[in-house]
């Protein structure tokens, strides 16, 4: 038990170690034409990944070692916003706040949001933002179907102005069919 | 002296155009309202409203930008006050003494101290952001790449060091956004590195879309995680503010100067923004002030304290950013990012080059903070409803922000999709204890800090011990190594001393 808590623990570590190890090799092998007396371009990347590696293996060795974060060496904020908190919030009425977690609302969120990145450009920006913005609202458990409506048609409308009439961004417009509507909405904005 | 004040004269011709007028009175609103909105954190409002200074000349941009972070440093202690949620983590110490009056009957009162607190302390750090920074660009002038290394290099590892999370993730943070910052062709070589066949990364990573995902779309994610949930308010229509009179303020004047200096100092060195002054400010008036047994009971020093410190803190900030190019925090990295996007790189030349620019953002912070103050003072009330508006609608529209932001940087779908995968890391860093800030900074300081270090080795020989041989940056070096060492040192002194309290109860 102890011993799957200790790996959960290095595993971000893990992690970062071998991606670290992995774009190393990708650095020493960049092609150049070598310059005597310089230092390649391959110099300061190298540097960063050993001390990345480095400090990954200091951190997976530390945890597997030892039991618990009692050995973490905190930064200056952290141990004075600790210190203060354990002195001033004791006798207080302030309780620590519950986090609640839920992970599958997590989970789809990415995949709405990967979705809406994938989809824009054939939906056009002005139907998958309607789309995204309500099933995120809903997603978050929002249910008051006429506000929903409301912000996810009355504020896409806005960007759309804001970004392609004020600041001239080239939002995406979509493939036929979809494109009849995004290119409907400019021509009534007065957008070229 | 008389060049400094002309020059500040003018930038308060800018301020008042009234188009700029303008945009720093929509600067301070969004961000008071950043500030109470749930969901939303200065640092993220900030990087949020960046995309939309795109098609705006510099000056109102940098105007909109520092406006919003000074108001970001304020309306936060309302709600802490009132409903003891703490806007930023800057606004934990007013819960102590601050909510405690709430609850005797005396938030306004407590709302009275907030505000003179940010009016003194920010006006006071203005002024000595406008005498200091000059004198300082003017040292900085002198320096040559291996002084200007040791200033990154002093400036990363205070990041680290000072950042709120244990040093090894710190480190950790920021060697990936080192590393993040050498993606793209080499500026010497032209060789590719790290871009995978990836036409576009031959440009490198925008560090736009590392600040937009990491603490944008990551903060999201990581409240999609915990399901938005806001807290309940209560007795809304209580809300005023009492101003305190002048014979009250003058019984606390140490505290208002102890406050104002430990802001200014803090927010002078890299890495130690608003949130560590707020919390040492509170430190040092427990150890110092007259009242000291008292703090925590709900005394006006317990907001002076913090309040003070986290304003002037805004001022001392300032004077990095603009003489060295160092931005010492997640706003002033923005605000660092903002003058890069309008081809403006802040150091020592700057006040050669564009000090019209510069004054006018020291003008907007005078002017910033008063309107603040006004706008606090008649529109508390309605700022406070915003509290109200559902999470989640916030948030989709972040989201919506994040996007577009990293979209309309270059036009292209592949920025996005580098977004969503900084928010996701970013998400993953928050919930792994990892900072954020030591990457972002890491991203923007790699490349000057990769330059001024090759170029140092190509003038020296390639001789590493010129860094500590020189007469300003030896110095600067081993403050450095004693900064990124003192967590390690305060931590054995911290066990040693556990040990012997167990020692002596056994």
């Amino acid at each position: 038990m102890i011993g799957g808590a200790r790996f959960i623990r290095a595993l971000p570590y893990v992690v970062a170690g071998v991606a670290a190890g992995y774009l190393y090799y990708v650095a020493s092998n960049f092609q150049f034409h070598e310059r005597p007396g310089t230092l390649g371009p391959d110099f300061w990347p190298e540097a960063i990944l050993v001390l990345m590696i480095v400090t990954c293996l200091y951190k997976i060795v530390s945890g597997l070692v030892t039991r618990n974060d009692a050995t973490e060496i905190g930064g200056v904020l952290e141990e004075i916003v600790e210190e203060s908190v354990e002195k001033h919030a004791a006798g207080s009425p302030l309780g620590k706040p519950l986090v609640e977690s839920h992970p599958y609302l997590l989970i789809a969120g990415m995949a709405l949001t990967a979705g809406y990145v994938i989809f824009i450009q054939r939906l056009g920006f002005f139907i998958a933002t309607v789309l995204y913005l309500a099933l995120f609202i809903m997603l978050g458990g929002y249910r008051r179907w006429a506000v929903v409506a409301a912000v996810s048609v009355g504020g896409t409308l806005l960007l759309l102005f804001f970004f392609m009439k004020v600041v001239y961004v080239s939002l995406p417009i979509g493939q036929v069919p979809f494109s009849a509507v995004t290119l409907f909405l400019m021509q009534v904005m007065g957008i070229r | 002296m008389e060049g400094t004040l002309h020059n500040l004269l003018i930038g308060f011709g800018h301020v008042f155009e009234p188009l700029n007028l303008l945009v720093l009175l929509v600067g301070i609103i969004l961000g008071l309202l950043v500030a109470v909105l749930p969901g939303l954190t200065l640092v993220m409002g900030v990087v949020l409203a960046l995309p939309f200074t795109y098609g705006m000349h510099v000056i109102p941009a940098i105007i909109l930008l520092t406006a919003m972070y000074i108001s970001g440093t304020y309306a936060g202690a309302w709600t802490s006050i009132l409903f003891r949620v703490p806007g930023e983590p800057m606004d934990v110490p007013l819960l102590w003494d601050g909510y405690t009056m709430a609850r005797k009957g005396e938030a306004a009162t407590a709302l009275g101290w907030t505000l003179m607190s940010a009016l003194g302390g920010g006006l006071v750090a203005a002024v000595v952001m406008v005498l200091l920074a000059q004198p300082i660009a003017k040292i900085a002038l002198t320096f040559s790449t291996p002084e200007y290394f040791a200033i990154l290099f002093f400036g990363l590892a205070s990041v680290v060091s000072l950042g709120g999370a244990t040093l090894v993730n710190a480190l950790i943070s920021l060697f990936a956004g080192l590393l993040i910052a050498t993606v793209g062709v080499d500026d010497t070589y032209g060789t590719h590195r790290f871009t995978f066949n990836v036409p576009l990364l031959s440009d490198g990573i925008d560090y736009l879309v590392v600040m937009v995902g990491a603490y944008g779309l990551g903060e999201v994610f990581l409240r999609l995680e915990q399901g938005f949930k806001s807290a309940p308010l209560q007795a809304m229509h209580q809300i005023k503010t009492r101003l305190p009179r002048l014979r009250e303020m003058l019984a606390y004047k140490g505290t208002f100067v102890r406050g104002t200096l430990t802001g200014i100092i803090v927010g002078l060195v890299p890495g130690a923004g608003a949130t560590v002054a707020s919390f040492l400010s509170y430190g040092i008036e427990g150890q110092y002030g007259k009242r000291r047994e008292a703090l925590g009971t709900g005394i006006p020093e317990g907001i002076i304290a913090p309040q003070t410190a986290a304003t002037s803190s805004v001022g001392g900030a300032i004077i990095p950013l603009v003489t060295l190019g160092i931005p010492g925090s997640g706003a002033t990295a923005i605000i660092l990012g903002a003058f890069l996007l309008h081809g403006l790189q802040p150091g020592p030349q700057v006040f050669a080059t564009s000090s019209n620019i510069v004054y006018a953002m020291f003008a907007s912070v005078f002017v910033g903070i008063i309107v603040m103050c006004v706008i606090g003072y008649f529109a508390i009330k309605a700022l406070v409803r915003v509290l109200e508006f559902p999470e989640v609608i916030v948030s989709a529209y972040v989201v919506m922000m994040c996007i577009l932001g990293a979209f309309a940087a270059r036009n292209n779908i592949i920025d996005v999709w580098l977004m969503v995968i900084f928010g996701v890391l970013g998400y993953l860093f928050e919930r792994f204890k990892f900072p954020i800030t030591p990457l972002v900074l890491g991203v923007i300081l790699g490349p000057l800090a990769e330059s001024s270090f090759m170029t140092t080795m190509i003038s020296y020989g390639n001789d590493w011990t010129i860094f500590f041989t020189r007469p300003i940056s030896g110095p600067l070096m081993a403050v450095a190594i004693i900064t990124l060492v003192y967590p390690v040192f305060r931590h054995l002194r911290h066990q040693s001393k556990i040990r012997r309290a167990l020692k002596s109860a056994d």
